[in-house]
């Protein structure tokens, strides 16, 4: 009774094995876009403007902040391109980045206050999630990633 | 029965072990590639904190592959980290496999030489 019981159920056994192990990668590809995010954030902030730093002492942000956090950011997706549904300049060129270089402000997006220079990303990455499309569900699950950094 | 149950929970401890490792393989090559940039490049103590990290984890550093590219890096050059591990996956019953776990990152060289 129980091999007959166990073979009836196999097909469910197999189906939450898939989702599991599904899961668990979705995991995974989800930490590595979110460290790639915080990456691209902290290089972007690390790199001060000298004149400004020379001159007052104060941190400040380089003028080209947010275009290096994009940059980097795309770099860093790139690196894990079997994960992504989409590729990674696009998902980068799509990602909402913005630095204020002058303290305080207020990120007009998330409604956060910075009480330093900050660099932000706001992205949607694509994943690809083949199993759940298996099983019915979507192939391709969205990603939602927010970074902020600030130089200290 | 035996042959249909105990594959599945093995598969289900076998695989969820590797994506732990992948995970904590991830952290640490990301913190190696920060250092990597503030140091400027392949330096020891990038190896070492590279090591620790991956003890912390319970990953054996001597059996892990890694790579700092280009081993010196100037002022806002990028710099790349890759670490590489096999996992060994054995499912009875039905297979034994390793799996490669590879994690990269990437920093900029802070070094102003």
């Amino acid at each position: 009774m129980a091999a007959v019981t166990t073979i009836a159920l196999l097909p469910l056994l197999l189906v939450v094995l898939a989702g599991v192990l599904q899961l668990g990668a979705l995991r995974v590809s989800a930490a590595r876009v979110r460290s790639a995010a915080d990456l691209a954030v902290l290089v972007a902030v690390n790199d001060q403007d000298d004149a400004e730093l020379a001159s007052t002492g104060r941190l400040r942000l380089a003028s080209d902040a947010a275009t290096v956090a994009r940059e980097y950011f795309a770099r860093e997706l790139e690196m894990s391109t079997s994960l992504l549904a989409s590729p990674a300049e696009e998902v980068a060129a799509a990602a909402d980045v913005a630095a204020y270089p002058i303290a305080p402000a207020v990120d007009a997006r998330t409604g956060a206050r910075y009480d330093s220079p900050a660099v932000r990303i706001l992205a949607d990455v694509p994943l690809r999630t083949p199993i759940f499309g298996a099983l019915a569900f979507r192939p391709v699950t969205v990603v939602s990633v927010l970074a902020i950094g600030s130089p200290r | 029965m035996i042959a249909i149950l105990v594959p599945i929970l093995f598969a289900i401890l076998e695989f969820g072990s590797a994506l732990e490792r992948w995970l904590a393989q991830d952290a640490a090559t990301v913190q190696a590639a920060r250092l990597a940039g503030e140091v400027g490049g392949d330096l020891p103590e990038v190896h070492q904190l590279l090591a620790d990290q991956l003890r912390g984890s319970g990953i054996d550093p001597d059996r892990v592959v890694v790579e700092v590219v280009p081993a010196r890096v100037g002022w806002r050059e990028p710099v790349r980290v890759s670490v590489t591990s096999e996992h060994p996956v054995a499912i009875p019953f039905l297979f034994s496999v390793t799996l490669p776990l590879r994690s990269s990152a990437i920093s900029r060289g802070e070094v102003n030489r």
